[in-house]
């Protein structure tokens, strides 16, 4: 099960609104790689990982996550908040207030709804990691084009934070690859 | 803004890392604005940051504090999954949970709960609702 901590992992603190970095966030709310994708991922990929180490990093990787997808709303909201029709509809935004008004809803940047498919489960331990360090290095790459469109501190800070999650994570995926081909396909 | 002063040498158990590894850790304030512990692994984009975090008043203060102490806890749990066998990293876990629980109860009694099983929630009306809540600003 989970329980709720009333913080957010990273504070945010966003001052000026801007549409546009709005609707490129929702790449890492609902996109193929977002934080929404990556949790789900990990926590329905540990049911067939080897062993404990694997249960709990994934377990606890997959909820780190969850608090980055809380992140990911937060800046969204943020960013939009106090916005009128005219502004929505000048930043590309008329389609997302006609099905969701002001909700933030899991679409990638262009509006593509989340894919179960985005949680590619195979039930083979290598393939399933070795899946999440290319995801971790997909998201780091995301994390890097957002910072570029931008000059915000308030929202470069945090997208700079979740991007390091991403390499750390990466490191610790790769960490238990190598043990488990170490420990379980020696003579393979 | 006064953060506490932690420790930041951390040896590691040659044995149990691997090589690649450096063998220093960084302090929960120092982690937590680079958005990593172990100082082999911090590799910022273009130079960017680390990001001072400008706490607005004393209760964004203490919550920093707070979240600094869980930001080393959740990356030393994450590398202890991996390597369960390092006694420093186990002891430093436990030591910024003694500090993490000790700070949070003061900022739960003093702000209210941000765990329901937290003490400071036995109050009358119920004060779980009460803002701030995260996403807000």
């Amino acid at each position: 099960m989970w329980k709720y901590e009333k913080k957010l992992e990273y504070p945010i603190n966003i001052n000026n609104k801007d549409l546009k970095m709005a609707k490129a966030l929702l790449a890492q709310y609902g996109g193929p790689d977002s934080e929404l994708a990556a949790s789900l991922r990990y926590l329905n990929q540990r049911y067939t990982m080897p062993d404990e180490k694997g249960y709990a990093l994934l377990t606890d990787i997959g909820t780190e996550e969850m608090a980055h997808w809380e992140m990911i709303a937060t800046m969204v909201k943020q960013l939009m908040k106090g916005a009128t029709i005219e502004e929505l509809k000048n930043n590309g935004l008329e389609g997302n207030y006609t099905q969701h008004d002001g909700a933030v809803f899991p679409t990638d940047a262009n509006g593509v709804p989340f894919k179960t498919t985005y949680i590619e489960t195979t039930g083979d331990y290598r393939a399933d990691l070795e899946s999440d360090m290319a995801a971790e290095q997909r998201a780091r790459a995301t994390y890097e084009h957002l910072i570029n469109l931008t000059n915000d501190p308030d929202v470069i800070a945090p997208l700079s934070f979740l991007r390091q999650r991403e390499v750390v994570h990466y490191n610790r995926f790769k960490e238990l690859r190598d043990y488990y081909l170490n420990t379980y396909e020696k003579n393979s | 803004m006064n953060y506490m002063n932690y420790p930041n040498k951390f040896n590691y158990q040659a044995n149990i890392l691997p090589s690649s590894q450096g063998n220093n850790i960084y302090s929960p304030y120092e982690g937590f604005i680079r958005g990593n512990m172990f100082q082999s692994l911090y590799k910022p984009y273009k130079q960017i940051g680390p990001y001072r975090i400008e706490a607005m008043n004393e209760q964004a203060e203490m919550l920093t504090n707070i979240d600094a102490l869980c930001f080393a806890l959740i990356d030393l749990n994450l590398y202890l999954d991996v390597f369960p066998n390092d006694k420093n990293a186990v002891d430093m876990f436990n030591q910024y949970r003694v500090q993490k629980n000790e700070l949070q109860k003061q900022y739960e009694n003093k702000y209210g709960p941000l765990v329901l099983t937290s003490d400071a929630i036995n109050t009358y009306p119920w004060a779980w609702d009460n803002k701030p809540w995260p996403w807000e600003n």
